[in-house]
């Protein structure tokens, strides 16, 4: 080897001081592992949303006219307060001309008080056999299969009820309080969405089980490709008493309302880059005033201004990239940890994964760094370039 | 827009009650360590989380082990070699004074999950069902029930068959009392379910070879009761 | 006859003048000397008596305030016309070697890495074929792959002399190489630079205040209150 390329000499330079090195890369990791997890979970939440959303199957939900807040309190409390619409409304909404399909459905809690210490809920959600998986579209089975009559006393679970239940295709289950046995008929795959967690009977046999006649929680609705929905909604609002979700309204909505937050952490994220970004400065620029003396041999063996300022500059930017790499990796390694704390924290999460970190992520976000990196680095490069040889080496001898 | 919220509050809150059945864990934790743990040992200060499966700890010769000290098989799509076992060292100050440990075990209509509570030698003093489907479910939810199994430990288990339900020679398994003969699968259940627990604490943490090893376990969660 | 072969340098009243507030201080005031392509020349003088200041100006790491200065015949500097460092530049490494009194070397460098640097920035045609020559030539070789920290003061100086070297500069510039050595290790260096001057033709000018170190040199100018007070035997 007859010659050192200017890359080697910027590396070798940045393992002079190596605390300040790595305190200088921790900095920009940190910011780093921010912006990664942020973008993450902005990508995560919204993918989840869909996926929740998409599998519902419906496009739109009628349900009860009444406070909701309330009503999904009180269900949750007391397994009481739920709204109930009338049977007759499927009717109604089915021969209406943008409708595809309807499917009925009646959830119902109860509280368990041989779970746990002082007892939890178990929630079952009635369907109709017919037209659930019509309008669903996307039910898997890992063992057994659908109901087999439409008043059956029968259940399927989704995977993880069926796990912690240790129910397997052929076992009774008891639901509690009611001390009804059901026969389990089918257990579904795994999905990553509510179905999961989701325990199914056919809603003639909950509405017996339950002594409710006649009454719903939702009807799931299908429209047509062609259908104007905006009317359609119209139409629904004219109905006594039910009120229409669409669901397309509802994830703008909650995109909204994640939205607005998402630009206040951003703007955190962007003043700890920002700081991280002084640090890097403050750094390099430290760095060379401290090597002055050699930057004016550098001079003297022939390096012109802009060989000192590629060379600092190089320094920055891979201070950058291997922060940047650090942040990137540590966002990969926590984030099943991020997504646990954002669960805690956030009122309503969709099931599935909510930090979703993939290499295109990865990339952008070590763009962004490195960019900070050559922004950084312009006033300490153009400094060091500026140095004069005989400045920078005058202060040793004056004779 | 208000209007709009109450719609998706509705409905996301309704989406989260339909996922109150989704459950978080496979495997058997405490639902409030915090709480549980000071419930059954009032005199404990602190407690450590350790993680465990047959799979990482022996694989397929442990789990043989296991299935031969218990007389029957791991059965079913939920009872594998890969199930993650808690296991709890609880503390009085810097002193180790026992263990909790529960398992899963299949129950005639739901799942059960049963608790020990058991002293540094692996002797049961507290009995607990953290989670029981069964139409005598409140029979045995008694602490009468509970109460039969204090001071048992594995080796009182060891001539108990799980399969038949027969001690040989009779001992004090066969002498506790089922409060519903109309629930004997879950009775049976009960007591399969003490000594595969038993069995597993023996293995992971008292006696047999490998239990050192777990002493020193590489995941450790510390929770300090207030 | 052949046309006479210009001075390596030559200063004609040369004047640098540093400005101290309302103060004008001379560092070097009227120098005007040359020195011919082979020769050897020392300068010495007492503290304060512009020797540095002069090299500096003579070795284009610094613009002199008047005067004129000619390299090789070609006129670098005349009428206090003050060049860009870009062009300053341009000259230095083209014309010149230089070496410290500290030695500059690069802490996280090997000798090699060290002694090639100059490449990075700039590598005249053939330079490269030179360096196994010069770390043999200055008996640094069996050392290429040490740090710095590793060697010794008199080794440390003479991998800064093969720096200095590895672009064939005309000429070199050495502005107190010894003062960080003992005597021994001063002894060596003063022989190594007669050593390069009489053996590879190189043009040497060196400061220094150690008078037997100046007596390597075939010519000893003394300088004082930034003029030249004479020659010494």
């Amino acid at each position: 080897m007859k010659k050192i390329s200017l890359f080697q000499v910027a590396y070798k330079n940045l393992l002079r001081k190596k605390t300040r090195s790595i305190l200088t890369l921790v900095g920009i990791g940190l910011a780093g592992w921010v912006l990664v997890s942020l973008f993450g979970f902005n990508q995560g939440y919204e993918a989840s949303l869909n996926r929740d959303i998409d599998n519902l199957g419906f496009q739109m939900l009628v349900i009860a006219k009444g406070c909701p807040y309330e009503a999904a309190t009180l269900m949750l409390k007391g397994g009481t307060g739920l709204k109930y619409l009338k049977e007759d409304v499927v009717g109604l909404v089915a021969r209406e001309p943008e409708v595809e399909g309807v499917t009925p459905m009646l959830m119902q809690v109860v509280f368990d008080p041989n779970k746990g210490e002082s007892g939890g809920f178990s929630a079952f959600l009635g369907v109709d056999p017919k037209t659930f998986p019509t309008l669903k579209g996307t039910l898997k089975f890992h063992t057994g299969g659908w109901f087999t009559e439409s008043e059956a006393a029968e259940a399927v679970f989704g995977y993880e009820a069926a796990e912690l239940e240790q129910r397997e295709v052929g076992d009774s289950y008891l639901i509690p309080e009611k001390n009804v046995e059901v026969k389990v008929v089918g257990v579904l795959e795994r999905t990553g969405t509510q179905d999961d967690g989701t325990i199914f009977l056919p809603f003639r046999t909950v509405q017996r089980v339950f002594g409710i006649s006649n009454e719903l929680t939702g009807i799931g609705i299908k429209v047509r490709k062609e259908a104007d929905i905006a009317k359609f909604e119209e139409k629904m609002y004219a109905l006594p008493d039910v009120q229409v979700v669409s669901l397309a309204q509802v994830k703008t909505t909650i995109m909204n309302l994640v939205g607005t937050a998402r630009v206040l952490v951003f703007s955190i994220a962007v003043i700890a880059i920002l700081i991280a970004m002084m640090g890097v400065v403050n750094t390099i620029l430290m760095s060379v005033m401290e090597r002055r003396q050699e930057i004016g041999i550098l001079k003297s063996m022939g390096a012109q201004a802009l060989d000192i300022f590629k060379l600092v500059w190089l320094e920055t930017v891979i201070l950058c990239l291997a922060g940047g790499a650090v942040g990137s990796v540590l966002a990969v390694g926590t984030a099943k940890l991020t997504d646990v704390l954002v669960r805690n924290l956030l009122p309503y999460a969709p099931s599935g994964g909510l930090v979703q970190i993939n290499v295109r992520l990865v990339l952008v976000t070590l763009g962004v760094v490195t960019l900070i990196g050559l922004l950084s680095g312009i006033y300490p490069s153009w400094r060091a370039g500026r140095l004069r040889p005989l400045d920078a080496i005058r202060s040793e001898v004056e004779s | 827009m208000s209007m709009k919220i109450k719609l998706v509050g509705w409905l996301a809150l309704g989406l989260a009650a339909a996922a109150v059945a989704l459950y978080a864990a496979v495997g058997c934790d405490l639902n409030d360590p915090d709480r549980d743990v000071k419930r059954l040992f009032p005199e404990s200060t602190s407690y450590k989380t350790l993680y465990v499966s047959i799979a990482k700890k022996g694989g397929e010769p442990l789990l043989r082990k296991v299935e031969s000290r218990l007389g029957d098989t791991f059965k079913g799509l939920y009872e594998t070699a890969d199930v993650p076992y808690t296991m709890y060292q609880i503390f009085r100050g810097e002193e180790l004074i026992g263990y909790i440990h529960g398992v899963n075990q299949k129950g005639q209509y739901g799942g059960i999950q049963v608790f020990l509570a058991l002293d540094t030698k692996g002797v049961i003093r507290g009995f607990y069902f953290q989670k029981l489907t069964s139409k005598a479910a409140k029979l045995f939810r008694e602490p009468a029930f509970g109460a039969q199994f204090v001071g048992l430990s594995l080796k009182d288990f060891e001539a108990y068959d799980v399969v038949t339900g027969t001690e040989d020679p009779p001992g004090r398994v066969g002498r506790i009392k089922n409060p519903d003969p109309g629930s004997e699968s879950d009775f049976r259940a009960a007591l399969r379910g003490a000594k595969k627990n038993l069995i597993l604490v023996d293995e992971f943490l008292l006696g047999s070879p490998g239990a050192a090893e777990l002493k020193s376990p590489s995941s450790i969660q510390l929770g300090v009761q207030p | 006859m052949s046309a006479p072969v210009p001075p390596a340098i030559e200063a004609i009243d040369l004047r640098r003048i540093y400005r101290r507030g309302a103060e004008e201080i001379p560092a070097v005031d009227g120098v005007s000397f040359s020195v011919d392509c082979g020769a050897f020349v020392s300068i010495v003088g007492p503290s304060g008596s512009g020797k540095t200041t002069l090299i500096n100006v003579l070795g284009c790491l610094d613009n002199p305030t008047s005067g004129t200065l000619r390299l090789g015949g070609q006129t670098i500097f005349e009428r206090g016309k003050a060049l860009s460092e870009a062009a300053l530049t341009r000259i230095r490494r083209e014309v010149f070697g230089y070496i410290f009194q500290k030695f500059y070397l690069i802490s996280t460098l090997n000798v090699l890495e060290n002694v090639v640097l100059p490449f990075t920035f700039y590598q005249k045609p053939g330079a490269g074929s030179e360096v196994d020559r010069l770390l043999k030539l200055l008996e640094i070789d069996h050392r290429r792959s040490h740090l710095p920290g590793q060697l010794s003061g008199g080794e440390m100086q003479r991998v800064a002399v093969a720096r200095a070297l590895v672009n064939r500069p005309q000429i070199l510039l050495a502005d107190e190489p010894t003062g960080n050595l003992d005597t021994k290790r001063s002894e060596e260096i003063g022989r190594l630079l007669k050593d390069l001057n009489e053996r590879e033709g190189l043009t040497v000018i060196l400061v220094t205040h150690n008078l037997q170190l100046a007596r390597q040199a075939q010519r000893i100018v003394e300088l004082r209150d930034g003029k030249i007070w004479g020659r010494l035997p």
